[in-house]
């Protein structure tokens, strides 16, 4: 006998080869949906055409079948065997093993559409990335040209505005040459911080690896913003560790900006009181060591919501401060990048009128070698004399010519001026001049195509060339040295700076 | 009424089951539910003035390798085979599966579909059909019920042959 809860999920009957139920045989699955002499079609729709073509006294199977009983749905498999005109059907209730069958090809398919939703959202994503990544260069193309662009002109208003204020003017006129000087400071370092925030977001910016003097570095920013402070009422201080290596390795280029924008905001927001900078060791080992550098002010200091905010870019703590302050709010976010790109970290602790600590933390790596090689200053030790120096000017620019002219004419040097490359070209084969300054963008022959002619010349091929570009960039630099220009002058440059350049190359 | 058995295969998630619906309830449901074994639709059509009882089985999409098996088969009087056109891996090896078909229902005609046009754009069908090589019979959408009445008009015209 089989027992109750085996019969309840199988059901054996009999039917013509018509369909027409003959008898129940032993069972009670679904019991009430199959009546002796009703169709089996009605319960089994699926059974229709096939019962007459069975194969004779054969076991016939269909798997995963679908019948309804009592309004529920059961999945079932059957074993069919024909023997003359009688078959007989046995149905099994399978329904939880096939639950099971279900769930795990429901996830399978499942698990499919989503890894293909996945792969299609990431083609689309792959797509928005290249046209935004597209977009990004052309951004950053369109500031490097437009940066390049305004420097020249800017050289212009900068060199013009020193040599009014060389003159003698009534007070009046001072404070407005005075007001023009520094604007136009102000707008060069806007220029410079966005052509640094697209090439920091372009992913374009590449630190130098050479060999600094970390406290050097420190006590030439302190010097250089203590030559410029003129408010007596705010004291500047610095205090740098002694136990700092004297060799690190690093970009001082970028940490001295990074140092200058700290100090030029501290010394920007604080009336009354103290700015000072100081250096630490945080912790040292044979290879590597992290330097903290600490810019305190006494100055107005933030709220908790303005610090939280103050690395955003186009932000100082309030809107105002734009118009009152000038700078276009990139400074700090410039910085927080610039420390970020040395795998350091910059925070900022601040107290509303008490002050600000900016506290920079970067690491650096130590030299191995023992031999060290000499730390190049940037300022000059001595002072040398251009005077009766001959000095070949080469630039398409009337107003920068000029300004260039003024500068080098008040050093006393024989100064000869040509407006473009093929002109240079024609004069460095006939005459002989101690020194050649080059603008890049002339026109005939550019500057750096003329600088890889320098071995076919006739005369001055062993003398010194400045390039003059607009092209502010370290790669730009990186490529003039490269390609045999002495040294790089960006503009708009200082009128020392000049100098100081012609200087260093004789 | 003559009835006839249809049977509809083809790989999973290619929209048989959404095909049916459409069909038979005229419904359509975004929520993918995977078939499992046969489910069987019936629907009356006319025929030339004939009404035939159309057995729709919904036989569970299968993966590439797997074949449907024979049994389903029998006594099967027609029968469509159901590709996604927006799913390469479902057209890709069109010839074979067709032959596999063919051989195990003994039906000398199969029903060729593409389903899901909505998804692409004209011309995107044209390069699908130009990939395939053999002629599809019908382009449909169940979704947006376009051709699904044709399909199985042409299914149940198939079925009396």
């Amino acid at each position: 006998m089989t027992p109750a809860k085996i019969e309840n999920v199988f059901l054996e009957v009999m039917t013509s080869q018509q369909g027409i139920i003959k008898k129940i045989l032993a069972g009670k699955f679904a019991i009430e949906e199959f009546v002796a002499e009703t169709s089996i079609f009605e319960t089994c729709p699926f059974l229709f055409g096939t019962l007459e073509l069975l194969p004779e006294k054969e076991s016939f199977l269909m798997e995963g079948m679908v019948i309804t009983s009592k309004n529920k749905e059961y999945n079932i498999d059957l074993e069919l065997f024909k023997d003359n005109n009688e078959i007989t059907i046995l149905i099994h209730n399978r329904t939880n093993v096939y639950k099971i069958v279900n769930e795990l090809n429901q996830n399978r398919n499942d698990l499919f559409f989503l890894k293909r939703e996945i792969s299609e959202k990431n083609k689309e994503l792959a797509i928005l990335r290249k046209a935004s990544d597209k977009a990004n260069e052309e951004k950053s193309r369109f500031l490097a040209i437009m940066s390049h662009e305004v420097r020249n002109p800017l050289n212009t208003i900068l060199g013009y505005t020193n040599m009014i204020a060389e003159e003698n003017l009534s007070d009046k006129v001072k404070e407005y040459v005075g007001y023009l000087a520094f604007s136009g400071k102000n707008l060069k370092v806007i220029v410079d911080d966005i052509l640094d925030l697209s090439r920091i977001e372009a992913g374009k910016l590449e630190l130098a690896l050479e060999e600094i003097n970390v406290n050097k570095i420190v006590q030439s920013n302190f010097i250089n913003f203590k030559n410029q402070h003129k408010n007596e009422f705010v004291v500047l201080e610095i205090s740098t560790s002694g136990k700092i290596p004297e060799t690190l390795i690093g970009d001082g280029v970028r940490v001295n900006q990074i140092l200058a924008n700290l100090m030029n905001n501290a010394l920007k927001f604080t009336k009354e009181g103290k700015v000072s900078i100081q250096t630490e060791v945080i912790s040292e080992n044979k290879k590597t060591a992290e330097i903290r550098f600490k810019i305190s002010d006494t100055g107005r200091g933030m709220t908790d919501e303005q610090t939280a905010k103050i690395f955003e870019e186009y932000r100082q703590t309030e809107l105002d401060d734009n118009r009152v302050f000038g700078g276009a709010g990139l400074g700090l976010s410039i910085v927080k990048r610039l420390v970020s790109t040395m795998n350091g970290s910059i925070t900022v602790a601040s107290t509303l009128n008490v002050g600000t600590t900016f506290s920079v933390e970067i690491p650096f790596k130590k030299v191995l070698k023992t031999i060290q090689k000499p730390i190049i200053e940037n300022e000059k030790s001595t002072v040398k004399s251009l005077k009766g120096k001959r000095i070949l000017l080469a630039d398409d620019d009337l107003l920068n010519q000029k300004i260039t002219s003024h500068i080098l004419n008040k050093e006393d040097v024989i100064i000869t001026v040509v407006k473009n490359g093929l002109e240079a070209l024609e004069i460095l084969n006939k005459q002989d001049f101690d020194l050649a300054i080059l603008d890049i963008n002339m026109p005939e022959i550019t500057g750096d195509t003329l600088i890889q002619q320098k071995s076919t010349f006739k005369k001055n091929n062993q003398i010194p060339f400045l390039a003059l570009t607009g092209n502010a960039t370290q790669e730009h630099k990186e490529n003039y040295l490269k390609i045999g220009f002495t040294d790089v002058i960006f503009k708009p440059y200082k009128f020392d700076e000049l100098i100081g350049k012609i200087e260093g190359c004789l | 009424m003559i009835a006839k058995k249809v049977l509809l295969v083809g790989n999973f998630g290619v929209g048989k089951t959404s095909l049916i619906r459409q069909f038979v309830l005229n419904e359509f449901s975004e929520d993918y539910i995977s078939t499992i074994g046969v489910r069987v639709s019936t629907k009356i059509v006319n025929l030339n003035d004939e009404q035939i009882k159309l057995l729709i089985w919904d036989v569970a999409g299968t993966k590439d390798d797997e074949k449907v098996p024979k049994a389903y088969f029998l006594g099967a009087s027609a029968a469509m085979y159901v590709f996604d056109l927006n799913r390469e891996e479902t057209y890709l090896n069109l010839k074979n599966q067709l032959k596999n078909v063919k051989e195990l229902s003994g039906l000398k005609e199969i029903l060729l579909v593409g389903n899901k046009k909505d998804l692409l754009t004209t011309n995107e069908i044209e390069e699908v059909k130009k990939i395939i090589e053999i002629p599809v019979d019908l382009i449909t959408s169940a979704k947006e019920n376009e051709n699904v009445e044709d399909a199985f008009a042409i299914l149940a015209k198939q079925s009396l042959k």
